[in-house]
């Protein structure tokens, strides 16, 4: 079963996608499948977000006019910081150096844990200004958005400190980290689907 | 003196980028422009992130195809929705 999991040359994939021939898979071949299937969920968020816009071009001008931007600006700059922080976090594990990579993933834990914090406030300060799902389209679209966003920064923080267990029970190395390496990519792939919301829902109007 | 890497000069500029495209959001209404521009700077954010921060440049070619079309047509959207 363990073997099967770690089999980078799955029979369902042409020939031409084997790691011989395009190049070498960032952590393995199961949070790829994991990757792409929550590409395809935002990817239809995204699809919904721009019919919406189509049919209720006022409602999604004036919408973003009614948000915190201050906020939104600052939970773009915390995500990044924390893509940047898993990235030196995998840079030091390549070295043999388990504490600075401890470090960084810390980091890198702190920065999801204060974007939760951050959206929280924004959640609350939207229902002090009497803004809800049902408020207009925008806020559906909005809500339906940013909130399974939100829950996928929770569970990745959560994976965060499950890998950072991991890590002082010496399961990762230089020569093996293909665990730590799969959590990164999932990381950086919840930070890019931030990058594409924030525009959406904050700047454009 | 640490000396300062690519990744933070990346990093850098990510952050200048989102505080310039906010800048151009609360001062200016959605025109064609805007929207260009907002396109653009969104396709590098995430073409910065997919090659140097999951690291995609140089591994596996067709994923970092895939990830570079995704954000490509997604981004290309706001363009198009800005003739709405």
């Amino acid at each position: 079963m363990g073997s099967q999991l770690t089999n980078k040359s799955l029979s369902i994939f042409p020939k031409s996608w084997s790691e011989k021939n395009a190049g070498r898979i960032p952590g393995n071949i199961p949070i790829w499948v994991g990757i792409l299937s929550e590409l395809t969920e935002f990817g239809i968020f995204f699809a919904a977000y721009f019919i919406a816009k189509f049919y209720y071009p006022e409602v999604f001008s004036q919408g973003p006019q009614q948000l915190n931007t201050s906020l939104g600006v600052i939970n773009t700059i915390v995500l990044l910081s924390s893509s940047y922080f898993m990235a030196k976090a995998m840079s030091y594990i390549r070295l043999d150096n388990r504490i600075k990579c401890e470090r960084y993933l810390w980091l890198s834990f702190s920065c999801g844990a204060l974007y939760l914090i951050i959206k929280t406030w924004e959640f609350y300060w939207n229902n002090l200004q009497g803004l809800s799902t049902s408020s207009s389209e925008f806020f559906t679209v909005y809500y339906y958005m940013t909130f399974n966003h939100f829950l996928h920064v929770g569970w990745a923080s959560c994976a965060i400190l499950w890998v950072i267990f991991r890590l002082r029970n010496g399961a990762y190395s230089a020569k093996e980290n293909s665990g730590l390496e799969a959590l990164a990519v999932y990381w950086h792939m919840i930070d890019l689907m931030w990058i594409l919301i924030f525009p959406l829902l904050y700047v454009l109007r | 003196m640490k000396r300062i890497g690519k990744l933070e000069y990346l990093l850098l500029a990510l952050i200048s980028i989102t505080l310039g495209n906010t800048f151009l959001g609360e001062q200016f209404a959605s025109t064609i422009l805007v929207s260009v521009i907002i396109t653009i700077t969104v396709i590098y954010k995430g073409f910065v992130v997919i090659d140097h921060f999951m690291e995609l440049k140089g591994a596996h070619k067709n994923l970092r195809l895939l990830m570079r079309l995704y954000f490509t047509l997604f981004p290309s959207l706001i363009l198009i929705s800005a003739f709405y």
